[in-house]
């Protein structure tokens, strides 16, 4: 059973990052990557968002929608449960963790459009993870968004300064950086598999 | 219930549930928003610089209204305007806005420090401090690739002779090139007031220095010993002036052999 | 007349000009993760702009109605019923279509150019008007995904409009399937099909999108985190960000 989670895990983190090999979440990839700061708050935002949801979707899920024959509503359900989520959330956070919410508030709204979350609950169910395992098949997701998020923050650090084309100043040149870091990431295929064998 | 009835109810529960938690979420949770604290907010420019010593412009007005502070002239890029603004809505009389500008302390233009090294790199002075500690010989001054200039959002600094030189009718203090600079040259000095600088913050050995820069202070103590106030100290080699204790007499001036203190240039 | 010249700009705006994907750079997750094929990608450029063009109008239809404190969950609720809708009528019709397109067909609920399109324009438009847009943004969206897909599915699995049978189905019995690329097939550049060639094509066409765009005088596409995210107005980071 660890086994098997530990393999769940990893496989969310490195072989199949959301990021880089499952294109989800792009849009705060780019536009939140500029500086190391900002990377750190927003992915810690998401898995936090990331494992509530999960954790919340899932029950209706399995004690709702299943008995009645509903699976066709999951999209506009589980739409609606993370948009309110993350509003409560924020209230939350602002009335107890003052200082968590000063860090993190800011990047809240921009979540509930960010198809990682959405993502990652409607694949723990398209998978038929049980509890436990979608729990930390979301952890592993939110974690490698973490990893890709960190590791190309320093990477734009570094365009900041470098002489580029002029046609490729700007996205360009970040999207053509994300496919060599994406590369990086193809080298762990297959190594999970191998290790669980 | 039939298959279309089932839905409904459903997803109208859930909506109703949710839009309820929602609902009572945000009255039991609610926080008190300090309307005299946004007044105030509305009134500073919204720089975040951290001039004044709070965290950022929302702090600074927090601790105004709450009384924490009665300074309302902490501002420095609003000046005395801001200032006057913030004393209304608090209903006192405005504090006096103590005008700063950001003064880079290095004279090592091209006539004072020699290059040693050929640099072609990216144009830098992040990049350039990496290799071999720059292309001059004074590793501690100023290497005027203009990363200061970049992050001011002022134009108040300009590149003149090699070096960085900041327009203090134009700089506002917002400290934003204070932390760009890879050498910390970067130091803010009341604009109004007389009083004289050592434009030098060279760490090395007052032989070591001499090599590097005709003007580079030596650590020599002279003007420790001629002024008056106690306002001059050396520390890391170099000499510093408390602006504080220094009443602007001049006297150390004339004193330094290297030519490295001066009044701020206007 | 003037009003024909006006609506038929509201349509053709977004075939170019505005394209969505290479000059306002929306909708980047689905396009990345759908373009590998020319079939799957056109299937989804067809489901994306059909949920487009009818939440356009549906909120264009409501925008007096809708409060503006739950507008974004509202347009959200509208959005995922459209896009509840296709995926049904995809399982029905095209079942191989949703197989290869898999999470990403629900996901089109998050995608940015519908939440993008319904806050920017349909919010402030009448009906016509709206539908028009969504219609010219999701006849962008297919280009630029058959655009993208295209080279991709060339170079990297060396077929063209392989799979294809499978969306014609719907309109009977076809024999075409595409086509086969004779040397690239047997020497196929993987890469290209797999997450790192999508990165790196998608860079490559914002590039040449931008050349073309100063050419013709028109501003690089920029950026700038903020300004074309539909969440723009509700999030307290355009403050601070969006100024730089």
């Amino acid at each position: 059973m660890t086994k098997e989670l530990l393999a769940v895990l990893l496989t969310a983190i490195l072989t199949q990052n959301f990021i880089l090999c499952r294109f989800l979440g792009i849009c705060p990839f780019l536009g939140v990557s500029k500086k190391f700061d900002t990377a750190i708050g927003m992915s810690v935002a998401v898995i936090l968002v990331m494992v509530l949801a999960t954790a919340v979707c899932y029950p209706i899920n399995q004690y709702v929608l299943v008995p009645k024959d509903l699976e066709y509503l999951q999209t506009i359900v589980f739409i609606l449960v993370i948009a309110s989520l993350v509003q409560l959330v924020e209230i939350i956070l602002r009335k107890y963790l003052k200082s968590l919410y000063n860090a993190l508030g800011i990047y809240l709204p921009l979540i509930t459009t960010n198809c990682a979350v959405l993502g990652v609950v409607l694949l723990n169910i398209g998978n038929n993870y049980n509890f436990i395992t979608s729990i930390v098949n979301s952890l592993g997701g939110g974690v490698g968004f973490m990893i890709a998020m960190i590791m190309f923050s320093g990477v734009r650090e570094r365009l900041e300064t470098s002489d580029i084309p002029r046609f490729l100043r700007g996205l360009p040149i970040t999207l053509i950086a994300a496919a060599l870091t994406s590369c990086s990431f193809l080298g762990f295929s297959g190594i999970v598999d191998n290790i669980f064998r | 219930m039939g298959p279309i009835l089932t839905p409904i109810v459903i997803v109208g529960a859930l909506g109703l549930v949710l839009g309820l938690v929602l609902a009572i979420a945000a009255r039991v949770f609610a926080v008190k928003v300090n309307e005299k604290a946004e007044k105030i907010r509305e009134c500073l420019p919204g720089a975040n610089c951290g001039g004044c010593g709070y965290s950022g412009c929302d702090g600074y007005a927090a601790a105004l209204a709450d009384g924490r502070t009665d300074k309302t002239g902490l501002c420095s890029p609003g000046g005395h305007e801001v200032a006057q603004k913030v004393a209304d809505v608090l209903g006192v009389e405005a504090g006096y806005a103590r005008q700063m500008t950001a003064v880079v302390l290095c004279q090592g233009n091209s006539h004072n420090v020699k290059t040693k090294i050929n640099y072609v790199g990216a144009s830098s002075c992040k990049m350039a401090t990496q290799l071999f500690g720059g292309p001059k010989n004074c590793t501690y001054g100023c290497l005027g690739f203009g990363d200061c200039v970049k992050a001011c959002p002022y134009e108040a600094i300009f590149i003149c002779g090699g070096i960085a030189r900041i327009d203090p009718g134009k700089c506002k203090a917002c400290r934003k090139c204070m932390s760009v600079c890879p050498r910390g040259l970067i130091e803010l000095y009341p604009v109004n007031e007389k009083h004289t600088i050592v434009f030098c913050k060279n760490g090395d050995k007052g032989s070591d220095t001499r090599k590097a820069c005709l003007q580079g202070c030596l650590a020599c103590t002279r003007c420790v010993r001629i002024c008056k106030n106690d306002a001059i100290t050396i520390t890391d080699n170099h000499a510093h002036i408390d602006s504080e204790k220094c009443t602007g007499c001049g006297a150390c001036i004339p004193e330094c052999p290297a030519g490295a203190i001066n009044h701020l240039h206007l | 007349m003037e009003k024909n010249k006006a609506l038929s700009h509201e349509f053709t705006k977004g075939l170019l000009k505005e394209n969505p994907v290479f000059r306002l750079v929306l909708g980047t997750c689905p396009t990345l993760a759908t373009s590998t094929s020319v079939a799957s990608a056109i299937g989804m450029g067809i489901a994306v702009t059909i949920v487009l063009t009818c939440s356009n109008i549906v909120i264009s239809a409501l925008r007096r109605v809708i409060p503006d404190k739950v507008r974004i969950p509202a347009y959200i609720v509208i959005i995922a019923s459209f896009v509840t809708v296709i995926q049904m009528l995809v399982k029905a019709f095209v079942p191989a279509l949703d197989v290869s397109l898999g999470v990403y067909l629900p996901l089109i609920v998050v995608n940015c150019i519908i939440l993008g399109r319904a806050e920017a324009f349909a919010s402030k438009n009448p009906v016509l008007a709206s539908a028009l847009d969504g219609l010219g943004m999701g006849i962008g969206f297919i280009f630029a995904l058959a655009c993208m897909s295209t080279i991709r599915e060339v170079l990297g699995s060396g077929t063209f409009l392989a799979g294809i049978k499978d969306l014609l189905q719907v309109f009977g019995e076809v024999d075409f399937n595409g086509f086969t690329i004779p040397w690239l097939s047997e020497h196929p550049m993987t890469i290209f099909v797999l997450a790192p060639g999508g990165f790196f094509v998608f860079g490559c066409m914002i590039a040449l999108a931008n050349r073309v765009a100063e050419r013709s005088g028109r501003k690089c596409a920029e950026l700038n985190g903020c300004g074309s995210c539909p969440m723009a107005a509700s999030c307290r980071m355009t403050g601070e960000e969006g100024r730089k």
